[in-house]
C-alpha cells in the first residue's frame, strides 16, 4: 500500500483503474459486428427516424468509406471497423427516476457516483448515457419552465424535430472527415440541448457516459444551441470498463452559441487504456458570442481531440483550456483549433500536459485568421511536463494569417520535473511520489481551477494515481 | 541518418534524384513557397550556368580552393539531399569549392567571400564546404550581391572545440531567386554562430539544418530579415539534437512592408532519445509595418526525452504597438521618429548579439534604407 492510499482508504477500491468493473453484457451478445447499409437503415428503423434522417445517415455511410483514413497524428491502422458492434440497444427503457433503473445499472452508477450528485443537487439534470441509449433523465423543473431543453439527441430528434432540423450537421458536415461522416451515419445516444433568448443556466447540465460492451463503437451526437444572450455550462464525463480488445469512441459534438451568447463546455475523458479517442468538436460564434472548450484527456489508448471555434461574428471570443495526461502505451494528440472569420475577434488557447511512463503528447492546433478579420488577436500557450526520459512530446502550431492587421503569439515550453523542486518538497517530510503529485497537481492548477469543484477534486485524486509508481 | 520517425516534418534524405519527385506545393516542405517563381530550380532548368562571380577577401591561414566532383569533401558534414534542389545541386552543380581554416588556427579578420550575380537567365548552383579544424576561431562572411538565379549548398563542418561564425547575407537586386541549402555539423564542445541577414532578392528561400558531432556542442541561430512589396523570404530551420549536453538558441525577427511581402518562418527542433541534457529554445518576431503582408511562424518541437534541461519555442506577429508610439509621442518625438526608433530597437539587440563589428554599421544603415522606402516615405 503506497502512503496516498494510507491516508485516503477509499482510493484503495478504486484500484489501479478504478471504474474497471464490467456488468455482465446481455445487451452486446445480441448486437451484430461491422458496419454496412443494413447496420445503418436497421439502427434506423428501431429508432422509428423520419426519412430525412435516414438518407442523412445513408450519405454519411457513403462518406465514410470514401474518405481516407488520417495520415497524420496517431497510428490508426489497429483500428478493424468490421469488428466493431454499431449498436448496441439497452434492455431497459428509459426510465424516469432513480428507484426504476435495474439493479447493476444502478450499481454502475453508483460507483461513478452519480445519486450523490444528484441528492445533492449539484448538478442541473443527470442523463446517463448507458450502452447508446439514455435510460435516466431527470431535469429540474424550473429549468423546464424556462423553456430550456435538455435531452439525449434520440428524444431530441422525436420531439423537437423542426429545431433539430435546422441545426443537425450545419456545423459539421457529414463528410467533414472520416471519423465525422462514420457517426452520422450510425449515431445513437448524446445529448441536444436548447438554451431559449436571455436564459441563464445556473447550475452545469451533466451527462456521464459509459462503453459498457466489449469492441462496442460509442457514437454519441451532442447538439446544443445557446440562443441570444443566453447562458449554459456543459459537463461530460466519460469512464469505460477495461477490456481486451480495442475500442472506438468516435463522438461529434455541435454547438451554435448566437449573439451575445456564451456557452461551456467541460469535458474529462478517462477512457481506459484500450480505447481509440476520435472526435470532432465544434463550435460557431456569432457576434459577440462567447464559447470557451475546457477539454481533459486522461485515458484512452489513442486520443486525437481538436476542439474547434469559428469565430462568424465580430467581437466573438473562444477560448480553449486543454489538458493531458499520457501514461504507458498512451498518445494523447490533442489541441485546439480557432477560425477568425470576422473582425476583433480573439481567441486563447491554454494547453498542458503532462507525458510519463514512455507516454506521448502532442499539441496540435491551428490558427487560422481569414481575410476581413482585421483587429483580431490570437494567444497560445502551451507547456509540456515530462516526468521520465522515456516519455515523448511534441508541440506542432499551425498558423494560417491572411490578414495583416492582426496580433498572434505563441509561446511553448516543455520541461522535466526538476530536482531542486523534488528535493526541496522531500526535506519538508514529503515521499517522493506524494511530492511528484504535488508538482504536476501545481503544473495543471491554471486549468483544474476552472473545472466545477467536483471534477477538480476527482481530476487531483486521477493525478495521484497516475502518478503512482512514476518515481524510482 | 535513422529518420525512420514518425513526422512529416523532416524527410528521408536520399542521393538519388529520382527519390524526389518534382515538387506540386501541395507537400509540407513546399506549402508556403511560391513554386512558379523559382525558374525551375526544382524542376528541369539547366543548372551548369556560371551566372555567379565569386571574389575572396580575407586574411592568411584559409584555403580557398575549386574541388572536383565525388571530392571526398563534398558530403563530410553528413548532408544527404532530403529536397530535389538540393539533390539537383548535389549532382549538377557547376562550381564547387572548399573554404578550408586548419586546426588550432585563430583568425584575426573574418574571411568574406562575395558572390556577384551577373544576369537571371544563367541559372547557376555551387557547393561549398566550410571546414574549421579543431580549436580554431574564425568567422566567415559570405555576401551575394547583383541579380541571380542561384541555387546552393553550403556545408559546414566545425571541428571539436572550434568556434564558429557564419554569416549569410543577402543583399540581391529585386530580380535574383535564391534557394539555399545548408548543413552543419557542429563537433564535440564546439560552437557554432549562424547568423541569416536578408534584404533583396524576388525569392530567397534557406533551408537550414544542424547536427551535433559529440556531446557539449553550441549552435545559435540568428536571423534578420526585411521583406518589401512582392519579396517571399522564407526560413525553414531544423535542429536535430543528436548527441546529449548540447544547446541550440534561436533568434529570428522580421519586418515586412509593401503589399504582398510575405515572409515564413518554420522552427523544428527534434530532441532524440539519446540528446539527454540539452537545452534549445527558438524564437521568431514579426513586425508588420503596413497594409498587405503576411507573415507565416510556426515552430514545432518533437521531443523523445524527458531528461532535458529545457525546451522552448515563441513566436509572434504584430503591428506597431500604439503604448510604444504613443509613449514616445507624449514625449515629443514626432510620429516619424517614433517609428523609426520602434523599428530600430526591435532589431538593435539582435544586430548586437550577431557582434561582428565589420557588419554592425552596415546593418543598421540597411535597416534605414529600407524604412525609408516606405514607413518613413508615407509620412514626410
Amino acid at each position: 500500500m503506497t502512503s496516498i492510499e494510507e491516508r485516503n482508504p477509499e482510493l484503495q477500491g478504486l484500484g489501479r483503474y478504478q471504474f474497471g468493473w464490467a456488468d455482465s453484457d446481455e445487451a452486446g451478445a445480441l448486437a451484430t459486428r461491422g458496419l454496412n447499409e443494413t447496420v445503418v437503415r436497421d439502427i434506423s428503423s428501431k429508432k422509428s427516424e423520419p426519412q430525412w434522417m435516414l438518407d442523412l445517415r445513408l450519405k454519411g455511410l457513403k462518406l465514410f468509406h470514401r474518405k481516407p483514413m488520417p495520415t497524420w497524428g496517431s497510428d490508426l491502422s489497429a483500428i478493424d471497423f468490421d469488428n466493431i458492434k454499431y449498436f448496441v440497444r439497452s434492455s431497459e427503457k428509459q426510465a424516469t427516476s432513480w428507484e426504476e433503473l435495474p439493479e447493476d445499472i444502478k450499481n454502475t452508477y453508483d460507483k461513478l457516483g452519480i445519486p450523490e450528485a444528484e441528492k445533492q443537487r449539484l448538478v442541473a439534470g443527470v442523463a446517463a448515457q448507458y450502452e447508446s441509449e439514455v435510460v435516466y433523465h431527470s431535469i429540474r423543473e424550473d429549468l423546464e419552465e424556462q423553456g430550456v431543453i435538455f435531452v439525449d439527441t434520440d428524444t431530441g430528434l422525436r420531439e423537437h424535430e423542426e429545431l433539430f432540423k435546422e441545426y443537425f450537421g450545419t456545423v459539421i458536415p457529414v463528410g467533414d472527415n472520416k471519423f465525422a461522416a462514420l457517426n452520422t451515419s450510425v449515431w445513437s445516444g448524446g445529448s441536444f440541448i436548447y438554451v431559449p433568448k436571455g436564459v441563464h443556466v445556473d447550475i452545469p447540465l451533466q451527462a456521464y457516459f459509459r462503453i459498457n460492451t466489449e469492441n462496442m463503437g460509442q457514437f454519441e451526437r451532442t447538439l446544443i444551441i445557446v440562443d441570444e444572450d443566453a447562458y449554459v455550462h456543459y459537463v461530460e464525463g466519460c469512464t469505460a470498463p477495461i477490456y481486451s480488445s480495442d475500442s472506438l469512441h468516435s463522438a461529434v459534438v455541435e454547438i451554435i452559441v448566437k449573439k451575445g451568447g456564451r456557452c461551456r463546455y467541460t469535458t474529462i475523458q478517462n477512457w481506459s487504456n484500450n480505447v481509440y479517442n476520435l472526435v470532432t468538436k465544434r463550435a460557431t460564434c456569432d457576434a459577440g458570442a462567447t464559447m470557451e472548450w475546457v477539454d481533459g484527456n486522461i485515458g484512452s489508448k489513442v486520443t486525437m481531440k481538436y476542439p474547434a471555434i469559428y469565430l462568424m461574428g465580430e467581437h466573438a471570443k473562444g477560448e480553449t483550456l486543454s489538458i493531458a495526461f499520457a501514461g504507458e502505451g498512451q498518445h494523447q494528440d490533442a489541441g485546439a483549433k480557432m477560425v477568425h472569420a470576422a473582425p476583433h475577434t480573439s481567441s486563447s488557447i491554454l494547453s498542458k500536459s503532462v507525458a510519463r511512463g514512455g507516454g506521448r503528447t502532442s499539441y496540435r492546433g491551428l490558427i487560422q485568421v481569414n481575410e476581413g478579420a482585421h483587429g483580431s488577436k490570437s494567444n497560445v500557450l502551451c507547456d509540456a511536463l515530462l516526468v521520465d526520459q522515456i516519455s515523448r512530446s511534441d508541440t506542432y502550431p499551425y498558423v494560417d494569417i491572411r490578414e495583416d492587421d492582426v496580433s498572434m503569439g505563441h509561446e511553448a515550453s516543455v520541461s522535466k520535473v526538476s530536482d531542486d523542486q523534488l528535493f526541496y518538497l522531500m526535506s519538508r517530510g514529503m515521499e517522493q511520489d506524494e511530492a511528484m503529485a504535488m508538482i504536476v497537481r501545481g503544473f495543471v492548477e491554471p486549468i483544474a481551477k476552472e473545472l466545477p469543484m467536483e471534477y477538480a477534486l476527482e481530476l487531483n485524486r486521477l493525478i495521484e494515481l497516475q502518478m503512482e509508481g512514476a518515481v524510482g | 541518418m535513422g529518420l525512420e520517425l514518425s513526422s512529416h516534418l523532416h524527410p528521408v534524405g536520399s542521393f538519388d534524384l529520382s527519390d524526389h519527385p518534382v515538387p506540386t506545393g501541395r507537400e509540407e516542405v513546399w506549402r508556403f513557397t511560391p513554386l512558379k517563381r523559382l525558374r525551375g530550380l526544382h524542376d528541369g532548368a539547366a543548372l551548369g550556368g556560371t551566372g555567379v562571380g565569386a571574389e575572396y577577401d580575407g586574411p592568411d591561414g584559409v584555403a580557398v580552393e575549386p574541388l572536383a566532383a565525388g571530392s571526398a569533401e563534398l558530403g563530410s558534414s553528413g548532408f544527404v539531399p532530403t529536397d530535389r534542389v538540393s539533390a539537383r545541386v548535389w549532382h549538377e552543380a557547376g562550381q564547387r569549392y572548399a573554404v578550408t581554416v586548419p586546426a588550432d588556427t585563430e583568425l584575426d579578420a573574418p574571411a568574406v567571400l562575395t558572390l556577384t550575380g551577373k544576369s537571371v537567365d544563367d541559372a547557376t548552383a555551387t557547393h561549398a564546404v566550410i571546414t574549421i579544424g579543431a580549436h580554431s576561431r574564425a568567422t566567415v562572411v559570405v555576401r551575394f550581391e547583383g541579380s541571380a538565379t542561384l541555387a546552393d549548398v553550403v556545408e559546414i563542418v566545425v571541428g571539436d572545440g572550434a568556434q564558429l561564425t557564419y554569416v549569410t547575407v543577402q543583399d540581391w537586386a529585386d530580380d535574383a531567386v535564391h534557394h539555399s541549402t545548408q548543413h552543419a555539423k557542429v563537433g564535440r564542445d564546439a560552437s557554432l554562430k549562424h547568423v541569416a541577414v536578408t534584404f533583396g532578392g524576388d525569392l530567397v528561400r534557406h533551408d537550414t539544418t544542424a547536427t551535433y558531432d559529440g556531446p557539449g556542442g553550441s549552435i545559435e541561430m540568428l536571423g534578420l530579415y526585411f521583406a518589401d512589396e512582392g519579396q517571399h523570404i522564407e526560413h525553414r530551420l531544423f535542429v536535430d539534437h543528436t548527441a546529449p549536453k548540447t544547446k541550440s538558441h534561436v533568434v529570428y525577427k522580421g519586418a515586412l512592408q509593401g503589399q504582398g511581402a510575405h515572409t515564413v518562418w518554420i522552427g523544428n527542433v527534434l530532441i532524440r532519445k539519446e540528446a539527454e541534457g540539452i537545452e534549445t529554445y527558438e524564437e521568431n518576431r514579426n513586425l508588420v509595418l503596413t497594409d498587405g503582408c503576411q507573415a507565416d511562424s510556426v515552430p514545432n518541437l518533437e521531443i523523445e526525452t524527458g531528461e532535458i534541461e529545457g525546451a522552448g519555442h515563441a513566436s509572434a506577429t504584430a503591428r506597431f504597438d500604439d503604448e510604444q508610439l504613443f509613449y514616445l509621442r507624449s514625449r515629443g518625438v514626432s510620429e516619424k521618429e517614433a517609428r523609426r526608433l520602434v523599428v530600430h530597437g526591435f532589431f538593435n539587440d539582435l544586430i548586437r548579439k550577431i557582434a561582428v563589428p565589420e557588419l554592425e554599421e552596415s546593418l543598421t544603415a540597411t535597416v534605414e534604407t529600407e524604412l525609408a522606402k516606405n514607413v518613413l516615405k508615407e509620412l514626410s
